[in-house]
Parts: C-alpha cells; sequence; structure tokens
C-alpha cells in the first residue's frame, strides 16, 4: 500500500513545484474573478462614501476630508476618475456585493460587521474615538477581488503611515 | 486457566506499546504546533480552515488512545471480569462520531458556500515594507508542515500492525493521508490566486468529504468490535488468522470430534470461547485445562480463552472438520 501511494505523492510534489511557475505565467497574481481592477484602471472607478468625522465630510455638494484625498490620489495612481456616491453604510456595502461600487469608505473600523460580506483592507490609519478607544480604520472593496484589494493595500502601503 | 492481570501482554508488545504512546504523545505536540502555525494564516479561504479544523480533529482519536491506554493497564477484578481492554472500542467510537459530526457540519458550509457564490477575499501582509498576497505564506505553511505529519503516520502504522490495535491503525492511516488534506488547501488558494474562487469551496468540500470518510470507517470498525462481531484482520472482515490457527490446533486433537471457536476482540487482545464435542460422553478435566493452555501460548492475542464441553456445536457457530 505503501509503495502504490509514492508515485502520487511525487507527482503531487511536482505539482506543487508547477503552481509558482504557473502563477508567474499569469501577469497579474491573484487575478480579480470579475476583472474589477481592469476595467478601472484607465476607466471610471465608483466610490461610495459616508460622511463621518475628519474622513469624509459634505459640505456645500463638495466632498472633502481625509480619506477623499487618499481615495482620490489612488485613483490618480491608476489614472482613473472617480465616480463618487453618497449614502449610508448599508446601501454601499449592497451596491460593493452586487459589483456597482468599486470601494467603500467613510472613517469604517476594522470590527465592521460588513467584512462579513466584502472585502476589507488592512487598517491603514487610527482613530480616537468619543470613549477614548483607539479604532483602525480600514476601507471595503468588492468580495474576492484579490486583484484589485492588492493594488489597493500597495498604494496604502506607500502612501500612509502605518497604525 | 492462567488468570492474566489487565496488562496482559508479552514483553515485545509492550515495548510496542511503550513506542505507540510515544508517538502519540510526539503526534499531540506536533498538531499544536501546526494548529498555531496555521492559525497565524488562515484568513478567508474556505480551504484553509477545514484544514485547520481537520488538524485540530486529527488530534481525538490520539488523546482517545492515550486515555485508553491508562484504562486498558487496569487489572481485572469481579465488577469488570473481562478487564479494560474494551475501553480503546469505546475511544475508537467516541473519536469516529466527532469526525463524522465535523466533517458533515464542514461538508455542509463549503456546500453553502458553493451555492451562495461566495467570492473568497484573500488581502495581503506587509513584510518589511513589501506588500505580499496572504496567499503565498498560505501555500508555504501547508507545504512545510506536511512532511513530518506523513512520516509520524507511516511510523505509527508500522507498531499498529503488529500490535493489531484498530484505533492506532486508523489514527495512523489518518496521518499518512495527511498531505492530501494539505495539497486540497493549497490547490483552493491557488485557485482563489488565478480568480478560479469555487475552487476554494471545491477543495474545502475534498477535505470534508476526507474527514466524514475517516469518521464513517471509524465509527463502523469500533461499532463492528463493540458488537462482538467475529474478530477480524485490521482492514477487512475475513476471519483474523488467529482464529483459522486456533481452529487448525483443535482439528489435531484426539478426543475432540467437533470444535467451533467464539472469538472476539477486546482491544489488542481476543476473548476466544472453545466449544468442543468429545468423542466420549467422559471428559477430564486435565484435557480441558490442557486446551486452554496450549491456545493460550499459541499467540499472545488468544487472551482468557475458555473451553466449553458441549453435546452439539451451536447452530451459528461454523465447525471445524472432526479428524478423520
Amino acid at each position: 500500500m505503501a509503495r502504490a501511494k509514492s508515485p502520487t505523492l511525487q507527482r503531487l510534489l511536482l505539482g506543487m513545484a508547477v503552481l509558482p511557475l504557473l502563477s508567474g505565467c499569469v501577469a497579474q497574481f491573484p487575478v480579480d474573478p470579475e476583472g474589477t481592477l481592469q476595467e478601472v484602471r484607465s476607466g471610471t472607478i465608483s466610490v461610495g462614501v459616508t460622511p463621518n468625522a475628519n474622513f469624509v465630510e459634505v459640505a456645500d455638494e463638495e466632498l472633502q476630508g481625509s480619506e477623499i484625498q487618499v481615495i482620490k490620489d489612488f485613483a490618480e495612481s491608476l489614472d482613473a476618475e472617480v465616480e463618487w456616491t453618497v449614502a449610508g453604510e448599508e446601501q454601499l456595502v449592497a451596491a460593493l456585493e452586487d459589483g456597482d461600487l468599486d470601494l467603500v469608505a467613510g472613517g469604517i473600523s476594522s470590527k465592521t460587521p460588513w467584512s462579513e460580506k466584502v472585502g476589507m483592507t488592512r487598517p491603514y490609519t487610527t482613530q480616537i474615538d468619543a470613549d477614548g478607544q483607539e479604532s483602525k480604520i480600514v476601507m471595503l472593496v468588492p468580495p474576492g477581488e484579490n486583484a484589485f484589494l492588492f493594488e489597493v493595500e500597495r498604494f496604502l502601503d506607500r502612501t500612509q503611515e502605518k497604525p | 486457566m492462567t488468570s492474566s492481570p489487565g496488562t496482559h501482554l508479552p514483553h515485545e508488545q509492550k515495548q510496542l506499546m511503550r513506542r505507540a504512546a510515544k508517538l502519540e504523545w510526539i503526534s499531540i505536540g506536533y498538531a499544536a504546533c501546526t494548529i498555531a502555525l496555521v492559525a497565524l494564516v488562515v484568513g478567508n479561504s474556505q480551504a484553509m480552515r477545514t484544514a485547520w479544523i481537520e488538524d485540530m480533529l486529527s488530534v481525538l482519536p490520539q488523546l482517545a488512545f492515550l486515555i485508553a491506554l491508562r484504562w486498558t493497564r487496569k487489572t481485572r477484578k469481579p465488577r469488570h471480569p473481562y478487564g479494560y481492554h474494551r475501553s480503546m472500542g469505546a475511544g475508537h467510537l467516541v473519536a469516529g462520531v466527532a469526525l463524522l459530526v465535523v466533517g458533515a457540519m464542514l461538508a455542509f458550509e463549503s456546500m453553502s458556500a458553493l451555492v451562495k457564490a461566495e467570492h473568497p477575499t484573500i488581502g495581503t501582509v506587509n513584510l518589511f515594507g513589501q506588500t505580499i498576497w496572504q496567499g503565498w505564506p498560505m501555500i508555504l505553511v501547508m507545504t512545510v508542515i506536511v512532511v513530518p505529519a506523513v512520516i509520524l503516520g507511516r511510523l505509527k502504522i508500522k507498531v499498529a500492525e503488529p500490535l493489531h490495535n484498530k484505533l492506532l491503525y486508523a489514527d495512523s492511516k489518518m496521518a499518512k493521508a495527511d498531505w492530501q488534506t494539505n495539497a486540497a488547501s493549497i490547490v483552493g488558494v491557488a485557485g482563489i490566486g488565478l480568480g478560479i474562487w469555487w475552487l476554494d469551496s471545491v477543495a474545502a468540500l475534498v477535505i470534508s468529504i476526507g474527514i466524514l470518510k475517516d469518521g464513517w470507517d471509524s465509527t463502523r470498525s469500533a461499532t463492528s468490535d463493540l458488537l462482538d462481531s467475529r474478530a477480524s484482520a485490521l482492514d477487512s472482515t475475513d476471519p483474523h488468522p488467529l482464529v483459522l490457527r486456533i481452529e487448525e490446533h483443535l482439528a489435531r486433537i484426539d478426543w475432540v470430534r467437533e470444535a467451533a471457536v467464539r472469538a472476539r476482540e477486546l482491544g489488542q487482545v481476543q476473548h476466544i470461547e472453545v466449544f468442543v464435542v468429545p468423542r466420549s460422553d467422559k471428559v477430564d478435566v486435565k484435557q480441558v485445562a490442557g486446551i486452554c493452555a496450549e491456545l493460550e501460548e499459541l499467540d499472545w492475542q488468544a487472551y482468557d480463552v475458555v473451553v466449553i464441553p458441549v453435546e452439539s456445536i451451536p447452530e451459528h457457530l461454523d465447525r471445524v472438520p472432526a479428524k478423520e
């Protein structure tokens, strides 16, 4: 029985060695199942925001705040136009799930329950909330769009101070 | 009939038991390390989570063996006339049922992820200023931890076979097949990386089916032993070779016209009952005691041999053909 199994094991190990090579052949790794990054690059990025403290402020139809600036810079790095949507978190998350939005922000903490439904970046900044507790701030991305998430996190790693 | 204590095992088998216990302790220690290591990288992959839970479950038969081992060392007493060998069977059953239940839950979870078309999200880690996709450390960890597990499994199977311990045997077979779990989880993660979201749930389903199969095999084998099915070889339902040897031995005895053997497994050893139909109406007690002693000497597994002279062999037993 032991003898019969070892060729399978050898073939498997060979297969494991091939996997990284295979991934080398794919230009982008990881790949987006729905191709978000490809659509956004040199195109339009649909961003949903919820007003929240200094992160996102809406004044006279103008969007301001630290996260608005980060997103503008990110869009520029991808050579993309930003299409803004302002709404409540629940609506924005539903739109992310349906693929109608590419990115959601608004002082969302890393403990958000939405992370069960959609993708979440690593925390890139912190905020001291009303109770004096430090909360870590994240952005939300469509579920499973791992190339796009990789791009967002790489941008945040380069431009933001880690919390 | 010699009245042996619960530790009734020859020196060589005692050594093997000690070795088995040592290997099981090493296995548990190793499992603790892998569980901690995988916890660091488990992430959102269903296949990784399932493989992680499988790692935790793999400890169950090992714990069951070590606990049962303490019990089997106890001596027989009036309240427990057969000794404590069956504790191995009880442990085997508990581990089997646990594997069945958790395996079914995991299979359901991966199927529901498939039906709901959940796309697993795997982000990045920042290592020394480099943004690295989390899938890479996952694949690395799952590759590295597989080798010692398989080696341990191979070592254990070499002890389980001569000991004829089904719990240990089931555990070593699980460990030997552990690489399949790790391979499946790597395929799942690589699938996510290649944008094939469903490959992750399919890999998780494959792993859960493996757990279910282990659970089913253990539950069936343990239940069959606890129901006193005929002693059988480790991996089959054929009669245990010892039963055949006892039958051969009985066929050679002059004063026995017909005989039949009833053997049931008690962990390592077998409880043997022999029915004999003598050629004449009178049987000497010494003759009966003689067979008992001869049979117990035949093999260390023949434990607690009882010889019962009868007028005719009970209908449900296979007869040993009379010597011409």
